[in-house]
Order: C-alpha cells, then sequence, then structure tokens
C-alpha cells in the first residue's frame, strides 16, 4: 500500500502536483503525526468493513448492529497476540518470576493420609530453627473460603481434618528453600486415620464420618455434595420409542497439564496493604477469598495477576497457598514466595471429574430424537469447588444443538478422598457431549440413515429455544457439518475404508459467557466493565479486569477499541493484571471474556469516539453523521481532503471537556426459565462445532492414531482468526490426550499413581495429526462485531468424532475413556471371541446401507436448510421452540398441548426406581432440614 | 524440587576415575545424567559422592565392533559405522534432548523403574516407603507385598536387548583390573542388584562380533508416545542368512522384569524346521511365556505379556516367507 491517505483509492496515480494544488479524487496527504508506529495513515480497509454499511465484506447472514462501528482497522485481521514480544523474548513475568527484596520462601506440609483427624500439632522445632521466620497451621485460618458462595467449604490449612493425601496442614516459611523444607520436616503431627472412602459409588452411602459436614443442608449422611434432577418433554413417547442405544460411560479424572505450575508472592506493604501476585484466571474471587479468610476489607488487598503459563479452568478458584503466602507474609513480616513443584499442582488439582455416566440416546420411526436421558455420577473429589456447576452441566449441555422429545437427567456428584475435581476447558459438558454423541452414531446406525444426515435432520434453528428453555440466538451448526462434510470427503469414506482405518464425526455445544454472576445479581451490577482513558499522546488506555490466561483476551480488548476508534494497536495499551486499578470482573471462566469485555469495550469505545467526534465537528465544521473516522484521521464523509487528525481532535475534546475518559459496560439480557436450576448452561450466546477425524487402529495392539481431523467451529465471527485457530488446534490436542491417553491413574489403594509430566500422559508432537481448522462465522446479533466464544466448544466433538471412527474402523463401540491401547485391546479380544474369530486382522468392518428413512431425512435437512436461512437473516421472524418438529406450537405452552409432557425438577419413587441408575441414589437421601434433624 | 547435596569429582582420566572410586564406599557414578540426575531430585537414594566420567576420555570409542561406554546415545543412533539394528534402537530412546545427553553406558545401567518408586519423597512418605528405597524402615515391597526379599522394579532400557541379540560383549573395569562378559551374563537379578558391576566398577565398552555385520534384525518397542516413553515392552532379533535360509537367530527382551530377557536358545531351537509364519507364531508364544512383568508400569502386566508376542512377530516379519 501506498504511504499516506488517497482520496479515491484506486483512481489515484503515482502523480503528484509540484504547485501544491490539489486534485480532486487524486489527492495524496500528509503525514497525519498522530502516533503509531507507522506515522502514516492508511486507506480505510473495505475487505473488513461489512457491506451493510459500504464495504466489501459479504454479509451472509445479514447486518449487525455492531457494523457501522467497523472501521476496517482490525477486527477479523489475523493479528499476533499484543503481548506475543514479550513472551518470546522471554520478557513475560509468570508466577515464578516474580522476586521481591527480602523474600522468604514457604513450603507447605502436606497430609501423608487419605483421611485423617489431627489430633495434634507440634510446630516448636520448626519455629526454633535459625532462618525460619515463620509457622502457621489452620489455628491462624478458621475462616472458610470456596468459588462458589453456596458452597464455601475450604480453609487455607487443614482445620480438624486432612481429606486427601496432599492436603495442607501446615506452612513455614524460611530464609531459603533448603531451611523452609528442613522446617516443613521438622513439625510433627499426629493423626487418627478414619476410613477413607475412594470409590464414587461409596460416596453415595451413608458414612459415619462425610468429608464435609454441611449442617441443616448435608444430604442425608451421604458424600453426596450436589444432586440434580430435570425432566422436560414427553417421557412416554421417548420410552415408546423404536430405535434406541444405551451405554454405560467410564471417564477417568483429568489435569489440566498447563505447562506452569501454580507460584505466588504475598506482600504486606508499609500502608498496610496486601499485595498477591499469582498467576490467576479469576483474580476477583481470589480478592473476595483473601478478604474472607485474612479477615480484612477488600480495599486493602490488591491482586496482581501475573503471566499465566496456562490455565484451562485449573487456575480459576482461590486456592489455599494463596491464602497461606498472605498469612505467612503477614506472620514474618516479609514477602512471601511459594512455587510448586509438578506434584503438587497435582494435588490441588481441580481437573475434569472422573465420572460414571448413563447414556441413552431415542429415536421414532420418522428419524426424529425423540429424547435423551442420562444418568451421570461424578466424583469430585475432596472439595466443592466449581461441582455445583459441573453437576449441572453434564446434563443440561447437551438439550442442543439437536431438537429432542425429551430429556430426562439426573446427576450428583459426591466427595471421596482424592484431589478436587474442578473446571477443566469444556466443563462439565465434555463427557456427557462425547456419550450423546455416540449414541447418535449407535441410534443413526440401526435406523440405516448416514449420522450426518441425521444429525442435519435434527437441528434446532436460529433464534429459538431448547427443551429446557435456553435462547439459541445463533447457529452455524448447519454450515459446520456442511464444510467438514465436504472438506473430509466423508460421503467416499464413510463405512467404506478396510479395517483398521476409520472416520467418524461428532459435535459440540458451548456456552459462550455464563449468563449468571455468582457472586452478584445480574440486575445490580454488570458482568463486564472497561474504562478507556486518553491523553494527550492520543493513545488510549484501557482498564479491565478480564484475565488473560494466554487465550488473548488483552488482544481481543485491544482489537474492539482498536476498531472503533480506528487507531492502530500500539497505540492501544491494555492495564489488564491489578485489581488496584482493574474494573471488577469476573475473569476467564465459562468462555465469557471475548463476548462480556468486547462488547464493554465496544461501548466504551463508542463514547469515547462520540466526545472526539463532537471535537472534530467543531473544528471542521461538519456533523458527526457526515463524518469518517479513518487511520488516526477524521475527514468528510464526501471530500475526505477535509478533516482533522485524530491527535487535533483529541487535544481539541481535552481542551473542551477536561479529561477524556469514557467507561463501558455489559450485562446479559434477562432470560432463561424459572425452574429451579434454569439459570445453569444460561448464557447470552452458545458456539457450536463438528468434526470429522479420520483414525488409523491397530487391531493387534490397540493403538489408536488420529491422522487427520477437519474441525469446523462456529465463533460468530473470527475477530482474529489466527487465535481462533490456534484455539481450535489446541483443543484437538486436548481433546485427543482425554479421548486417547490422559488419565489420573489412582493405585489400588487410592494413591495418584502418576502426579508428573513422564507418566500423566499428555500426547506429543508426534501423535498429534493434521488438523484442519474451519472457521464458521454465524454473526450473532448480541456478540461483539458478531463474535461468540472460541476457546472451549471446539475441545468438545473430537472426543466422539475419534470414537465414533473407531468404530468406522474395527466395529467397537467405545464407552470408556481414554481409549488407551490396553482398554481397546481388551475389547478387541472380547469382541472376537464374541463373533468366534481368531484373528483379529479377519474382523469384519461396518458397512453402510441406506434404509428407507435415509431419503426422507435428506429431504428434511434440505427443508431445515431453507428454514434456517430465512430465520438467519431474520426474514422469517416466527417464534420457535424446542418441539416444533414434533408438531407443537410455539407459542402455547407445552404441557397444555400434551398431556403427560413433564416439566420437573422434583424426582418422583419411579422415576428413582431402576436400581441401576447410579445419581438417582443420591436421591433416595434426605436433607437434613427436611427430617427435622437441624 | 531440590537436590540432596553431594560432592562432584570430575577425573580427568579412566585410571583417576578407578583410584578415586576405590577410595570410596558411598558413591554414584554420572555419565549423561539423564536418569540419576531425576532420582536424585526425588531422593531416590542418592549418596554423597557423585563422580562424573564426562571428561573420561578413555570411553567414547565409536566404530562398528566398538561403543565406548561414553558415547552419546544420539551420536549412535546417527553414526552410519553403527549396525543397524542398535542405531534403529538408540533412535527410539527417549526425545532428541535427552539423547544428546544419555550415553550408552548410561543406558546399560539404567536403574530400574516401578510405580511405587519413581515418585517424590512425599508421596513416597504416604505410602510408608518402599523395599528398594525403604529410608532404613525395611519396608515391604508395595507391588508384590508379603515378600521381603525381592524387588520386582523394572529394567526399561531399549539398547540391552539390541546388544544381546547381536552377542555383544560387555567389558568392565575397576581398580582390580578389567573383566568381560557376554552382554547377558552382566544382568543379574533382582531390581536392587540390577548387574554384576561392583562397588568401584564401571561399564568401559561394548563390543560386537566381527560378522555382526552379516547379521540383520528388527527392534519392536512398546510405548504409548512416540516420545520420552520408557519401554514398556521391546523386542530384538537378530538374525544371519546363508543361502537363502537362517543360520542363526537371536532374540531378546526388555521392559518386562527386573532384567532382560535372552530367548536365543528359544530361537535356536526354532530354526531347525523353520516354517516361516508358524515358526515365528511358536516363537512368539514362547517369548510370551518365557517373561513375567508386573503391575509397576504404565501398561498393565496382561497386556504386556500379549504384546510381547506381537511385538516379536512384528521383529521377525522379514523371515516370515523363509
Amino acid at each position: 500500500m501506498a504511504k499516506g491517505y488517497r482520496q479515491a483509492p484506486g483512481k489515484g496515480g503515482s502523480k503528484k502536483r509540484t504547485d501544491g494544488k490539489r486534485v480532486a479524487g487524486q489527492q495524496d496527504f500528509g503525514v497525519p503525526g498522530s502516533g503509531g508506529s507507522d506515522p502514516y495513515s492508511k486507506l480505510q480497509d473495505l475487505d473488513y468493513v461489512p457491506e451493510s454499511v459500504g464495504g466489501w465484506k459479504k454479509q451472509p447472514r445479514g447486518p449487525h448492529v455492531h457494523d457501522r462501528h467497523v472501521t476496517g482497522m482490525t477486527i477479523g485481521k489475523p493479528v499476533p497476540l499484543v503481548d506475543s514480544n514479550w513472551k518470546i523474548t522471554g520478557q513475560a513475568h509468570y508466577g515464578d518470576d516474580i522476586r521481591l527484596p527480602g523474600e522468604l520462601i514457604g513450603k507447605i506440609l502436606r497430609s501423608p493420609h487419605h483421611y485423617a483427624k489431627i489430633l495434634s500439632i507440634d510446630t516448636s522445632a520448626a519455629e526454633a530453627m535459625d532462618g525460619v521466620f515463620a509457622v502457621a497451621t489452620g489455628q491462624d485460618s478458621v475462616n472458610k473460603f470456596g468459588v462458589l458462595p453456596v458452597t464455601k467449604d475450604e480453609h487455607a490449612m487443614a482445620q480438624e481434618k486432612v481429606r486427601h493425601v496432599g492436603d495442607l496442614v501446615a506452612c513455614v516459611c524460611a530464609i531459603d528453600e533448603a531451611t523452609a523444607i528442613e522446617a516443613m520436616n521438622a513439625i510433627s503431627v499426629d493423626y487418627e486415620v478414619l476410613p477413607s472412602i475412594h470409590d464414587m459409588e461409596d460416596g453415595l452411602k451413608d458414612s459415619e464420618n462425610p468429608i464435609h459436614d454441611r449442617g441443616k443442608y448435608h444430604i442425608g449422611e451421604s458424600n453426596v455434595q450436589k444432586r440434580v434432577f430435570q425432566q422436560f418433554g414427553d417421557l412416554e413417547g421417548m420410552k415408546d420409542a423404536p430405535f434406541h442405544h444405551e451405554a454405560d460411560w467410564e471417564t477417568a479424572g483429568l489435569h489440566h497439564g498447563f505447562t506452569e505450575p501454580h507460584a505466588v508472592v504475598a506482600h504486606w506493604d508499609p500502608s498496610g496493604r496486601l499485595t498477591v501476585w499469582t498467576p490467576q484466571q479469576v483474580p476477583h474471587y481470589l480478592h473476595r477469598g483473601l478478604s474472607a479468610v485474612l479477615d480484612i476489607p477488600m480495599h486493602q488487598i490488591n491482586v496482581h495477576r501475573t503471566f499465566v503459563g496456562g490455565g484451562f479452568g485449573g487456575k480459576s478458584d482461590p486456592f489455599p497457598h494463596e491464602m497461606c503466602a498472605a498469612i505467612l507474609a503477614r506472620k514474618s513480616g516479609r514477602p512471601v514466595r511459594i512455587n510448586f513443584d509438578r506434584e503438587e499442582v497435582y494435588w490441588i488439582n481441580r481437573g475434569r471429574h472422573p465420572s460414571r455416566i448413563q447414556m441413552g440416546v431415542f429415536a421414532d420411526d420418522e428419524g426424529r430424537i425423540s429424547g435423551i436421558e442420562t444418568d451421570a455420577l461424578i466424583d469430585g473429589g475432596a472439595f466443592a469447588s466449581f461441582g455445583h456447576v459441573t453437576t449441572y452441566y453434564n446434563g443440561v449441555l447437551h438439550t442442543a444443538p439437536y431438537e429432542i422429545g425429551a430429556f430426562n437427567y439426573t446427576g450428583a456428584r459426591v466427595w471421596t478422598n482424592k484431589p478436587a475435581s474442578g473446571a477443566m476447558r469444556g466443563h462439565g459438558a465434555v463427557n456427557s457431549r462425547c456419550a450423546v454423541e455416540v449414541g447418535i452414531d449407535a441410534v443413526s446406525e440401526q435406523m440405516k440413515v448416514d449420522p450426518m444426515t441425521f444429525r442435519l435432520a435434527n437441528l434446532l434453528p436460529p433464534h429459538s429455544r431448547t427443551i429446557t428453555g435456553f435462547r439459541v440466538t445463533s447457529t452455524g451448526m448447519r454450515e459446520c457439518l456442511a464444510k467438514v462434510r465436504e472438506q473430509s470427503g466423508w460421503d467416499e469414506k464413510f463405512r467404506n475404508l478396510p479395517l483398521g482405518k476409520g472416520i467418524g464425526v461428532g459435535c459440540g455445544f458451548f456456552i459462550s459467557g455464563s449468563g449468571l454472576p455468582i457472586h452478584w445479581d445480574p440486575e445490580n451490577f454488570p458482568h463486564a466493565t472497561v474504562h478507556l482513558q486518553c491523553d494527550m499522546d492520543g493513545g488510549v488506555t484501557v482498564h479491565t479486569g478480564a484475565a488473560d490466561i494466554g487465550q488473548g483476551s488483552d488482544t481481543a480488548v485491544a482489537q474492539a477499541v482498536s476498531e472503533v476508534l480506528a487507531l492502530p494497536l500500539d497505540m492501544i495499551r491494555i492495564r489488564s493484571k491489578e485489581s488496584d486499578t482493574a474494573p471488577v470482573d469476573l475473569g476467564s471462566y465459562s468462555s465469557r471474556v471475548t463476548f462480556m469485555n468486547c462488547n464493554a469495550a465496544i461501548k466504551a469505545a463508542c463514547e469515547l469516539r462520540d466526545k472526539v467526534l463532537k471535537a472534530a465537528w467543531e473544528i471542521t465544521g461538519y456533523n458527526p453523521d457526515v463524518l469518517v473516522i479513518g487511520d488516526r484521521r477524521i475527514y468528510y464523509k464526501h471530500d475526505p481532503a477535509i478533516g482533522v487528525s485524530w491527535l487535533e481532535a483529541v487535544h481539541k475534546a481535552q481542551a473542551d471537556v477536561g479529561s477524556l475518559i469514557a467507561s463501558g459496560a455489559y450485562r446479559t439480557p434477562p432470560m432463561g426459565g424459572i425452574h429451579k436450576g434454569a439459570a445453569a448452561g444460561l448464557a447470552p450466546a452458545y458456539s457450536f462445532s463438528a468434526y470429522v477425524a479420520e483414525v488409523d487402529v491397530d487391531v493387534e495392539t490397540g493403538f489408536v492414531k488420529i491422522t487427520k481431523a477437519w474441525a469446523a467451529h462456529d465463533c460468530g465471527k473470527a475477530l482474529n482468526p489466527l487465535a481462533v485457530k490456534g484455539q481450535i488446534i489446541g483443543s484437538c490436542h486436548m481433546g485427543m490426550g482425554q479421548v486417547l491417553s490422559e488419565e489420573m491413574k489412582y493405585g489400588r489403594n487410592g494413591h495418584l499413581m502418576n502426579p508428573d509430566l513422564l507418566d500423566y500422559k499428555i500426547m506429543s508432537v508426534h501423535e498429534m495429526p493434521d488438523v484442519v481448522p474451519i472457521i464458521v462465522e454465524s454473526n450473532d446479533p448480541e456478540g461483539p462485531f458478531g463474535a461468540k466464544e472460541a476457546g472451549e466448544g471446539p475441545l468438545l466433538p473430537i472426543l466422539p468424532a475419534v470414537c465414533n471412527a473407531i468404530y468406522d474402523a474395527i466395529g467397537i463401540r467405545i464407552d470408556e475413556l481414554p481409549v488407551t491401547p490396553d482398554r481397546l485391546h481388551k475389547r478387541i479380544e472380547k469382541h472376537c471371541r464374541k463373533l468366534g474369530i481368531d484373528d483379529p486382522l479377519e474382523l469384519p468392518v461396518p458397512r453402510f446401507e441406506a434404509g428407507p428413512l435415509q431419503q426422507k431425512l435428506v429431504e428434511r435437512a434440505k427443508s431445515h436448510a431453507k428454514r434456517d436461512h430465512l430465520r438467519d437473516i431474520q426474514e422469517d421472524r416466527s417464534s420457535y421452540v424446542n418441539g416444533v418438529l414434533f408438531g407443537f406450537d410455539p407459542d402455547k405452552p407445552m404441557s397444555e398441548q400434551k398431556e403427560g409432557w413433564r416439566e420437573s425438577v422434583i424426582p418422583t419413587p419411579e422415576d428413582l426406581a431402576d436400581p441401576k441408575k447410579r445419581a438417582a441414589r443420591a436421591w433416595s437421601h434426605v436433607e437434613r432440614r427436611h427430617r427435622g434433624d437441624a | 524440587m531440590r537436590m540432596p547435596p553431594f560432592t562432584l569429582h570430575t577425573p580427568e582420566n579412566l585410571a583417576q576415575a578407578l583410584s578415586l572410586a576405590s577410595e570410596m564406599d558411598n558413591f554414584d557414578w554420572v555419565a549423561g545424567g539423564t536418569d540419576l540426575l531425576p532420582n536424585y531430585k526425588w531422593h531416590l537414594n542418592p549418596k554423597p559422592n557423585v563422580i562424573s566420567l564426562a571428561k573420561v576420555q578413555e570411553l567414547t570409542a565409536l566404530s562398528s565392533t566398538v561403543i565406548g561406554a561414553m558415547v552419546r546415545v544420539h551420536d549412535l543412533a546417527n553414526s552410519e559405522e553403527i549396525h543397524p539394528l542398535i542405531r534403529e534402537t538408540a533412535a527410539t530412546i527417549a526425545s532428541v534432548m535427552i539423547r544428546r545427553s544419555a550415553t550408552v553406558g548410561g543406558n546399560i545401567c539404567l536403574d530400574t523403574r516401578c510405580y511405587w518408586f519413581n515418585q517424590t519423597e512425599e508421596w513416597r512418605r504416604s505410602i510408608d516407603w518402599c523395599h528398594k528405597c525403604d529410608c532404613d524402615t525395611g519396608a515391604d515391597c508395595r507391588v508384590v507385598p508379603n515378600q521381603n526379599t525381592l524387588c520386582v522394579a523394572t529394567y526399561q532400557a531399549d539398547l540391552a536387548a539390541a546388544f544381546i541379540a547381536l552377542d555383544a560383549t560387555i567389558h568392565l573395569a575397576s581398580g582390580d583390573g578389567t573383566r568381560s562378559m557376554p552382554f547377558a551374563d552382566f544382568f543379574q537379578l533382582d531390581g536392587m542388584t540390577r548387574n554384576v558391576l561392583k562397588l568401584g566398577e564401571l561399564v568401559t565398552h561394548v563390543t560386537l562380533p566381527e560378522d555382526s555385520v552379516n547379521w540383520e534384525g528388527g527392534y519392536q518397542k512398546l510405548r504409548l508416545r512416540e516420545t520420552w516413553d520408557f519401554p514398556e515392552a521391546g523386542v530384538a532379533a537378530a538374525w544371519k542368512i546363508e543361502d537363502g535360509k537362517i543360520a542363526a537367530l537371536r532374540v531378546a527382551s526388555t521392559g518386562c522384569e527386573s532384567i532382560p530377557g535372552d530367548h536365543s536358545e528359544l530361537a535356536e531351537g526354532a530354526i531347525g524346521e523353520w516354517n516361516g509364519k508358524q515358526s515365528i507364531r511358536d516363537l512368539a508364544e514362547g517369548v510370551r511365556k518365557a517373561v513375567k512383568p508386573v503391575s509397576n508400569t504404565y501398561f498393565p502386566p496382561a497386556y504386556r505379556r500379549k504384546m510381547l508376542r506381537v511385538l516379536t512377530r512384528r521383529a521377525l516379519s522379514p523371515l516370515e516367507h523363509l
């Protein structure tokens, strides 16, 4: 591109008048002189400006409310993350890089027992040692905390009981690490060992010593931490369905496997304020937790998020070691640093729940999904963490993308004497989604229908509502499926590959930001707030609490501001690290940051822009309606020669109003049903994805190699395609680990056998398949510039795609994760015995023969595609709720239209009658308050 | 993760190293350090003295028949002179970074491994220690409890299988002189004894028979990932073809027991009436029966045994049509 701005692009030449006079339509302008690393203004990039506002960018799904804020600067362009140079030059400071003068090293004494009463702790020997500055125990931290306000069950250090091997008992700080370790080992603790619980089904039973006591809310005398029941739809119809697949899934616990072990530094400054440096995904909850545990007001605490070396949900709880560092720093009067060894990372865990899921998928003779029935028991380990939410997500997140006749979910989470499970990328949805998608595959096999067609003929349209009342705005599910089908060559390969080679499809559905801010009423406080300030240099400083954990939230927010103000990215400075300077933000979880923070940032930027435009109006005399904001230059729409540089306008605005600041906030619109638990899984938008995976299965050894994956993800609008593709490819790697190799192995006496990266098998680059990332843009009406999430949803479909591909390759249905070679080999042997085959190389391969339903569903999919398009471009604005496919009127309550239609969150005895259902057993207990015990 | 303090000695030549060793009664040799140092960090039987062989030039010989103990595994894998079976085996060891540092001698003398042993000090304290590192508690074996005499930790090094298959000879040296033996005789049960090395003795080099160039072979390794992972089972086979017939056949396994297995007698017996695929199947079955892994590594022992059969078959697959 030529230097400088040229009027009427394309018409000008290199001819330049030397007499100083300008020629209309062929004029180069001089240096605007308003900052940025390139002094010249750039032409407006019309490739990235939507058609609706005069640009060239095609909008197959119609205009968007943010179109008029698009200036063609950065949105939709692949830009490197704004902090990438910090990282690649090694100057990004992670938790372990923080060094304060005079700092002490803290070490944590941990429990060697699964479950034990602490009879006494003697710290005198440790305290007497030279170089030891402070020792702290549970007595120094009697206040409870926890990430969810409803389930606070953690302490900085054990009070009277330790609940798993590695639970915190005491901590010390000393002049160096060696002394600290020696002092830690000098603390003597007397325990009385209690019988421990390791199997999640034992957690359902009454126990003499429940792991926690919830007082009057305790469920029986059991270790059930949370139970959920939801029943919606025509359950009778579901039971009568001619096609059904039921499977009993067992999935292993997982750890996030992030690169950076936890590390924290705490310091009380001379003014009596505490600063905590920590790689946190959710600094605000830590802020609250510290205040509760230390008994000081929040304004006396500054939480400083360092660079985060990978989070994936594993750094989103307030952690006991963060409390320990603060307690030790208070006691010793010196800064205290605590760094974790890898093993400690596994002990604090918060990874994916080990689960046992009974999944039934039912379909009727018209090829509709007449119901999904799920019973999910999940193993929470020793603490609640995010488990309350996980228990819901295991069920409620499979009410889409398909239209279903009935939804029957029972879920329970139990405490066991293991490291606590928590939130991990794809929170709660991953295991049960895999089970649903494998069920869909099995049912379409029974129906003799291509699973791709079956899915396409059963999708919920855009602008609809799920059976439990989630509001679906945009969906690109159909396009995702169509693209992976075409690009993978599905129609030629499906059920046509030789033994050992297979192809499979899987879909995903995930929230784009949790609709409920868990600490407050959304009516009162917004979900996200962004402040902007602009000073004499013309650059814009953005204050946001969005926690960049490597996913690129700093970049996304910077892009939103840069786009609206038409400033290059290097003029946008993000300040997101300290709670002192950042507005309160819920943090990086539930894939909410891009959606919520960018919306807030757009609002703030519009306010700032309006102030600057007003100043430009006063200088140029043209109303803002006819002013165009270009790259560091504001000009008259019909004669770009008339204009003013960004800097001049900013100076004028400052002279007029004093300080040039702006602020924007985002809150979700009112939505969702009114039943108990209606808010769980509620989100302002949802992401959709479809993957096709191809695998090679070695039938003699049970090894599975994913050879290629086509990964289509509907992220609404790719604000930064580079970052979206990175998320898709990274998700494939992470999901591949879960489906093929990663698991937390517990030994026969309950010990975690692989708390290290050699034996916790994260797949290497050698196993990584060729991933073709495909971005689908459904242009969400409420998303910032149309965007939705891309951080978690893309993980979901790779698991079922691989499981279904294994079936295509060898005819074995997977119901246990991970599919390690030894497990698969066992299944192959069993399968061979069943078929009376000696050599697995002679196994038959499943083949496809289309049944009578196939053509019918192809046609239905076609007509649905038309329906969806009309709803997409908002030509069809009629209401649509789950059930229309089954002949219901969307404008009347379902229960009025069909007798026996259920909407229930309390199980009846009949619902719990099946003795094989596990989570249902959790409902056999009566809460203490209902028994009159409390 | 802190290593316990130790004194590092760095002798300049073999004589110095051996005389240093003869003066000490509690020390470890260190070559590449890729096995020893992680174990030290986990406080697995650390010693107060460590003698580094990094400067000892006598141990770095590398030719088609002589392989010094201090040759880096990476150099072994990339040296044109070396027997293809050795090269192929070396290239499967750990990862590129580790191979750059790890040595042939270190690989041969790799400490045996076990899920209940290769853990941090705190972890082992939570199981009351184990037989192999009992911290003076007299702790029982955690894999096969109620027997206090035997350690069943697994030998998970790759090169040994290839050396046994090629009928290599191992050479040792100590202050008392040198000695040599067939490669398989170097190893000695149990998981703690590991091999015949006496205090102050070390492996100097390995020699291959002169006619090893006429031998062909293959190595098959069971592991979950194609890098980093130790062998959960490994089979090396080597054979010599004369006049279109198998003149000699040797098979060895590793990664399944506390010492590698030499199945050459079994293999020799099979070549008399060689019958292609069927002979290979029988031989593979024999290898499976000869080896009894226990449950102390990533894969369950039953699976590892079955895989030995598959690995043997695959290693011998070039002989299918003879």
